[in-house]
């Protein structure tokens, strides 16, 4: 597992990272969301041992990294979100040298390089030189190499940036896997949508501080209150804006054309409110023929934070 | 087999990079023995210019392969010392640059084997070059008839200077963050340590021309390399037979070195030397390839180094305070005259003297640059302290203030001094009896001055701010003067000094001009002026010190304050 407390990172006078605390439970797959420069790659750079915090506390596997950097990479497998690769070594060779520095020799390297090769699909690429490789598959090199040890925590930044959509669910699936065998994962990226469904739990971070942290559940939950109900009606309707004003759950109304058939609404409460509301239109007259509760999504979250929106507040 | 070294050798030796290898190593080295030898191997015929007669030296075999085995050396040297430091320079820099450092810096090979793995690894093809020189060599050394055991010696020098050109290169790519910059310093690294820095053994300085193979191949190789048949020749001969002389003179030159009342073997004095910078590289490359934030060099090891670098500086001048011998061009200058020539004795201790404290206050500025916290590194250590509610760090951690360690610096330095100038009291060679604080006192209030502002600029600007103040302030003046000089002469001469002063450097030559004064006919006007600008330059560094240490204090305590302050808000 992975144990992050009070972690304070600077870059000259630039606080990158301020006071983070988080966990990442044995077997599960953890998420950090932010915009650019928000401290994700900081973070995990610094859980990597390759730089140095000012201060904090970061536990892998029951080792104290600061204190024991050498034990605690033997556990850590790191991937960075841009992959460099030795370019005048093949594919194969590039992961037998990890192997080999790990300490591997003989029959047991070599067939753990095979079955990296093989998870990560490049089994028909290893002997091709890595300077001749897209940048996805050079990706997948390094995902091999990045498993070639068997590491019990992985750290990997952006690990789908460059992967065709087939590759990235073969990477989720792959990543699932992992986790179900028993190994911890920490993940940052931008493609969000691969994050809700890969993660059991995420982190949002914005300016270097944990903005929100738990399932992805619970953040949703304790995120904004409002949430966005469309509405279709079959016929325009005068009376519809006088029923909305008698309703105090909604706060704005607006159309979504100019055929007045088609409207967005805010709205404050859970699903049985929104349920009220239904009601309190169709008793009013309103010729509902359409209504739908838009379920907030890590992205909407992301965008919220990205604007700055909750400026003071958070949701954990 | 080390992986990295297994890397280098996968990457850089396929088939067809081989057969390059092979094609390029065999044409050059053929090239230069075999014109070399062919050379060598003719009669040759030197003209006298005096008697305006010809002497013929018989050709043969013996002396095409002694001809050739200079060659030989340099070319070995130009794939293994050029072609391969560049290599390991850029290659180390593009690799922290893009992070493949990192993946090597994760694994858990001991920092050791990296380093060797890097070392041995990344100039592969060089060395698989020099292999091909090889049976060029066991015929040259056979024919020329040059013992194999001052071979051995060569080599074993040859080697551990390319390993020491190797890890100095390596140690800039580390710590220089650009690669095409790690190249280019690595390039004025391995110049600025094993050619300028070697020629200050030409001030008595004798250790320092055991940076390089030089002395070894002079002292153990140059006596076997003489021609068969050829006299002893004199300047009165063609180029050629003047080469030769000098060659008898240099090989004269790097003869037993004296330290202190001791004469070493200079293969082995070169392997002390070597080792010293061997081990001050090998802390910083495993300091940086344990975390790459750490400033090179801990405050600890860079005393320890600073005192070696004493004793051997005391060490070589020992001989030459104590009997008047000195190596070098000063050590032939003073046996050529005698020290009864109270200008010339007086010129050798002030020109001995300068250097020794110029090289001392270069070394005082290396750890300064390198150990002394700057101000993001200080605040990361108030901040820890804070966290770890220490009331104050430990002395010679990083993040701590070097104000100390640097006082202990100068002091180390003075104490050597005083050692010298109390030799040179006790001696009877020399017939100077200035007292040992009147000698010692100036240069010790320029170097507390000096270390003192170097110290506090360094913690108080960013590394631009230090390394720009100390130009303007060390470099600007000379330039200012050169001008004034070549427009206007003499004529402002006072102002030229005083400009010149500013730099500390040149406040020790003008305070023994001051003191030796007599002894160097001297005039009483220009002995005053010498005075009034050694003073000018004290008083400029103890100002500097004073003005910029009460800067330093002051930006501290608010910022201590504000810090604490914000993480009680926080």
């Amino acid at each position: 597992m992975i144990e992050v407390r009070d972690l304070k990172v600077h870059y000259g006078q630039h606080v990158a990272v301020d006071r983070m605390s988080f966990s990442v439970e044995r077997g599960s797959v953890y998420g950090l969301i932010g915009p650019n420069g928000a401290g994700k790659t900081t973070t995990i750079k610094a859980i990597a041992t390759l730089i140095e915090p000012t201060y904090g506390e970061i536990v892998v596997d029951g080792i104290p990294v600061l204190q024991q950097p050498e034990e605690a990479r033997r556990k850590m497998g790191y991937m960075p979100d841009f992959p460099p690769v030795y370019d005048d070594l093949t594919v194969e060779e590039f992961c037998d040298l990890f192997a080999h520095a790990y300490g591997m020799v003989g029959q047991r390297k070599k067939d753990k390089v095979n079955e990296c090769l093989e998870m990560t699909h490049l089994t028909d690429k290893k002997g091709e030189l890595c300077k001749t490789l897209s940048r996805g598959m050079k990706q997948r090199a390094l995902l091999a190499k990045t498993l070639v040890h068997d590491p019990s925590v992985l750290l990997l930044d952006e690990p789908g940036a460059n992967l065709d959509p087939k590759a990235r669910i073969d990477l989720r699936k792959l990543l699932r896997k992992l986790a179900q065998e028993g190994r911890t994962i920490l993940v940052s990226s931008h493609v969000l949508t691969e994050l809700q469904d890969l993660c059991d739990a995420i982190g949002i971070m914005r300016e270097g501080t944990m903005v929100g942290s738990g399932s992805i559940d619970e953040v949703l939950s304790r995120s904004s209150p409002e949430r966005i109900i469309r509405m279709e009606i079959s016929t325009p309707n005068a009376e519809l804006e006088s029923v909305i004003a008698t309703i105090p759950s909604i706060s704005r109304l607006s159309a979504l054309n100019q055929s007045g058939l088609e409207y967005e609404m805010s709205h404050e409460g859970d699903k049985v409110d929104a349920a009220r509301v239904l009601e309190q239109l169709i008793k009013g007259g309103v010729p509902v023929c359409g209504f739908h509760l838009k379920q907030s999504k890590v992205e909407d979250l992301f965008l919220e934070v990205e604007s700055g929106n909750r400026k003071g507040e958070s949701p954990s | 087999m080390n992986p990295l070294i297994r890397k280098g050798i996968r990457e850089r030796l396929r088939v067809k990079q081989l057969v390059a290898s092979v094609l390029f190593g065999l044409i050059v080295t053929s090239t230069f023995y075999l014109t070399s030898y062919l050379n060598g191997a003719q009669d040759q015929r030197i003209y006298n210019y005096q008697t305006k007669q010809n002497i013929t030296i018989e050709g043969s075999a013996i002396n095409g392969a002694r001809s050739a085995f200079g060659v030989l050396l340099g070319v070995q040297g130009f794939f293994l010392m050029f072609l391969g430091t560049g290599r390991v320079a850029s290659v180390t820099a593009e690799d922290k640059e893009s992070g493949l450092l990192d993946y090597q810096r994760m694994t858990p090979m001991n920092p050791i084997s990296k380093i060797s793995g890097y070392l041995l690894g990344l100039p592969a093809r060089e060395y698989f070059m020099f292999l091909l020189t090889l049976p060029f060599l066991l015929h040259c050394v056979t024919v020329a008839e040059i013992p194999w055991i001052n071979v051995g010696q060569l080599y074993l020098v040859f080697f551990s200077s390319v390993i020491l050109y190797h890890l100095t290169a390596h140690v800039t790519g580390l710590v220089v963050s650009k690669p095409r910059a790690a190249s280019w310093i690595s390039r004025v690294a391995v110049m600025g340590l094993y050619i300028f820095l070697p020629a200050l053994s030409q001030a008595g300085i004798s250790f320092l021309s055991f940076l390089t193979i030089l002395p070894t191949y002079f002292g153990k190789i140059a006596p076997h390399l003489k021609m068969v048949g050829m006299p002893d020749l004199d300047h009165t001969y063609s180029p050629r037979g003047q080469l030769n002389a000098m060659k008898n003179k240099l090989s004269e030159f790097w003869q037993d070195v004296p330290f202190f009342h001791l004469e070493i073997s200079p293969a082995l004095f070169t392997f002390i030397m070597q080792a010293l910078i061997l081990t001050a590289l090998l802390i910083t490359a495993y300091r940086k390839w344990r975390n790459q934030s750490l400033p090179s060099f801990s405050k600890r090891s860079g005393l320890i180094m600073f005192a070696i670098l004493q004793f051997l500086l005391l060490g070589s001048l020992w001989p030459f305070f104590a009997e008047g011998k000195a190596s070098g061009l000063l050590g032939q200058t003073l046996s050529a005259g005698s020290l009864d020539s109270g200008y010339r004795a007086a010129s050798g201790l002030m020109l001995v003297q300068s250097v020794f404290i110029g090289l001392s206050m270069v070394a005082i500025f290396t750890f300064i640059n390198i150990c002394c916290p700057d101000r993001d590194l200080y605040m990361k250590g108030v901040q820890r302290a804070e966290k770890q509610q220490l009331k104050r760090l430990p002395l010679l951690s990083d993040e701590r203030s070097g104000l100390w360690p640097v006082c202990l610096l100068v002091v180390m330095t003075s104490t050597v001094h005083a050692v010298l100038i109390h030799l040179l009291q006790a001696s009877s060679v020399w017939n100077e009896s200035s007292a040992i604080i009147a000698t010692v006192g100036v240069p010790f209030l320029v170097l507390l001055g000096t270390a003192l502002y170097m110290q506090a600029s360094r913690e108080l600007w960013f590394n631009l701010g230090f390394v720009g103040f100390l130009a303007l302030l060390w470099i600007t003046p000379g330039l200012a003067s050169m001008v004034i000089v070549a427009g206007w002469g003499d004529e402002f001469q006072g102002a030229v000094y005083r400009l010149l002063a500013l730099c500390p450097l040149s406040v020790t030559p003008f305070h023994l001009l001051e003191l030796y004064a007599e002894t160097m006919q001297i005039q009483g006007g220009e002995q005053s002026l010498f005075q009034q600008v050694k003073w000018f330059g004290v008083v400029v560094c103890l100002g500097m010190a004073t003005l910029l240490q009460l800067r330093l204090r002051k930006q501290r305590r608010p910022e201590d304050g504000d810090q604490k302050q914000g993480s009680d808000s926080n």
